[in-house]
């Protein structure tokens, strides 16, 4: 690994530890609407994980040899055939499972409650007259149940997301918590792993499976972490500090991978 | 009786607009902002169809957005409907969910596919498990939560998707009605195995010989009607052929948003006037939408 990096901006430290996750060899989506998970798994391909199948656009490539991987707007740009190994029929998704126990995938919220659990319906108690409605579940349920493991992700942290009660439970993380709330209900993914946001990672502790906050981000204070998160996290000892990307990471992130600077934006 | 000669499946927009009809289970294919059988939806929503159950996509886009807008739809049955980053949430959807003016079914992408295979094979239900442990058995009553009479585990029955009319745009077809999709064709081939009858309109009509040439591409063999639509899924895009009139799809989703935010009409009454009710054809519809305006939506 080489040195770390002097500059780097928030989004592109997620995406370093993002990539950091990945192992070589899996299985991983990469959406339009999520450029820093986006860039997290170009960033792995890239670096350490040169056998990675990487799902986008509808089909199935590898990106290893590609010199600058644009990115598209929207996950239909029919454009990113052009590196296609297979073409994906959607409608294939239900009899994948066995293939994604090696897989990973991503996962966000209106509101995610402390014990990973998700809601994408909407907000508001009575389903027919929602204060605001969401776009509804996607693919959240299934993933969430039978995917090798995945990774929660909110772009960002207030106490409106990351709340003690969901109106609408839409994808089961670890249910009302503790060490078997999946295996009680024969889940066969092990569940989200890391809930990744601007202000820091958290996990979840092994005996309830309540969030724990894992790192902060580098400037990030614990009081910043805690005044933002609608529910009570576990607060380790001593909390760590999420590494920086390194100074190489940064660099195919700027002239590979992110060459528009999504990631170089605030908002 | 028989002539003797194949049937050339090939109908002209209006003939297939008449096949639609008052209170119907249409599905509409594609994803998101690519791959709509618009010049039918825009004759749904001129010929002022009622209490449709609508089957979106996986992931519908804001045509789906557009017949709730125009008050077509009773049921609406999809995953999500977005317009990605143009609109995360359908603008007409939001509005007609939160004042409970629609009936949404909820069901995730596996449920619901789950739910079109049953159909397509003649089944009450099929099984699924994601779903368990969350609320969804609550927001859809049709689901019905079981125990596995092989391992006793929790399970839900997914119900069968009947889709009484699927309507599908693919990039070409034969005049024999094989469809021949560029690149997956997401969905669409779930919704025409649902499906008691499928159209599809297409940019383009390939002669049998072409599709002979090339077998393997075809994506749905016996489509039951072809409609001849060139940039027929304007605007959104069509893989190989065109890509998406962002431009065009913001202003319709400021005139749905108008709605949403105040309550204003008028700007989405304004957009259907000008976009589906003015233009009669397909080929009116284009002819206001601009030359110009359709000849910039290349590929690269």
């Amino acid at each position: 690994m080489s040195q770390t990096a002097m500059d780097y901006t928030t989004k592109e430290l997620m995406a370093a530890f993002i990539a950091g996750e990945i192992k070589d060899g899996e299985t991983v989506s990469v959406g339009a609407s999520l450029p820093v998970c986006r860039a997290g798994i170009l960033l792995a391909h890239l670096t350490h994980a040169p056998n990675l199948k990487v799902q986008m656009a509808f089909t199935m490539t590898n990106l290893l040899n590609v010199p600058v991987l644009e990115s598209f707007e929207f996950i239909t740009d029919w454009r990113a055939a052009r590196w296609a190994e297979f073409f994906y029929n959607h409608d294939i998704g239900p009899d994948l499972y066995k293939r994604r126990r090696q897989a990973i995938f991503f996962i966000g919220g209106l509101q995610i409650d402390a014990y990973g659990n998700t809601n994408l319906i909407g907000i508001g108690s009575d389903f027919r007259r929602l204060k605001m409605r969401g776009p509804g579940g996607v693919g959240t349920a299934s993933m969430g149940t039978n995917i090798g493991r995945y990774y929660l992700y909110v772009n960002n942290h207030n106490r409106q997301t990351l709340t003690e009660k969901l109106d609408w439970r839409s994808c089961f993380g670890f249910g009302e918590g503790g060490a078997d709330a999946r295996k009680r209900i024969n889940l066969p993914g092990s569940g989200p792993r890391f809930c990744i946001t601007p202000l820091c990672i958290f996990d979840f502790e092994e005996t309830t499976k309540r969030m724990r906050i894992k790192s902060v981000h580098p400037g990030v204070t614990l009081e910043q972490v805690l005044d933002n998160t609608g529910f009570e996290p576990v607060v380790p000892e001593r909390i760590a500090i999420t590494p920086a990307p390194s100074a190489e990471q940064v660099t195919l992130l700027r002239h590979r991978i992110d060459v528009d600077g999504v990631l170089r934006r605030s908002q | 009786m028989s002539d003797g000669k194949r049937r050339e499946v090939i109908i002209s927009e209006q003939e297939a607009a008449s096949l639609l009809k008052d209170g119907m289970t249409i599905s509409i294919g594609g994803f998101l902002n690519s791959s709509h059988p618009m010049p039918l939806v825009r004759a749904i929503i001129r010929n002022r169809l009622r209490n449709l159950t609508i089957v979106g996509a996986a992931s519908a886009g804001l045509e789906t957005d557009m017949l709730i807008g125009a008050g077509c739809v009773k049921t609406v049955i999809a995953p999500m409907i977005s317009g990605e980053s143009l609109a995360p949430i359908g603008p007409s959807f939001r509005y007609f969910a939160q004042r409970g003016e629609i009936d949404v079914i909820e069901l995730d992408e596996h449920m619901y596919y789950q739910g079109l295979r049953a159909a397509a094979a003649l089944m009450p239900s099929l099984p699924w498990r994601g779903g368990i442990g969350t609320d969804y058995a609550k927001l859809n009553p049709r689901l019905k939560e079981f125990d596995d009479p092989i391992t006793g585990e929790r399970l839900l029955a997914i119900p069968a998707i009947h889709i009484d009319v699927a309507l599908i745009h693919a990039g070409a077809a034969d005049p024999f009605g094989n469809v021949q999709h560029v690149g997956t064709g997401f969905g669409d081939r779930a919704h025409h195995r649902a499906a008691d009858m499928t159209i599809v309109t297409v940019d383009k009509v390939i002669p049998n010989e072409e599709v002979r040439a090339n077998p393997y591409r075809t994506s749905i063999a016996g489509a039951d009607a072809v409609v001849r639509a060139p940039y027929g899924s304007h605007p959104f895009a069509s893989p190989g052929h065109y890509l998406e009139d962002a431009a065009h799809i913001r202003e319709y989703v400021a005139a749905a948003t108008a709605q949403l935010k105040n309550g204003d009409r008028g700007p989405l009454e304004e957009y259907f006037n000008t976009y589906v009710f003015e233009p009669k054809t397909h080929a009116e519809y284009l002819t206001r939408i601009g030359f110009e305006r359709i000849l910039s939506l290349y590929e690269v």
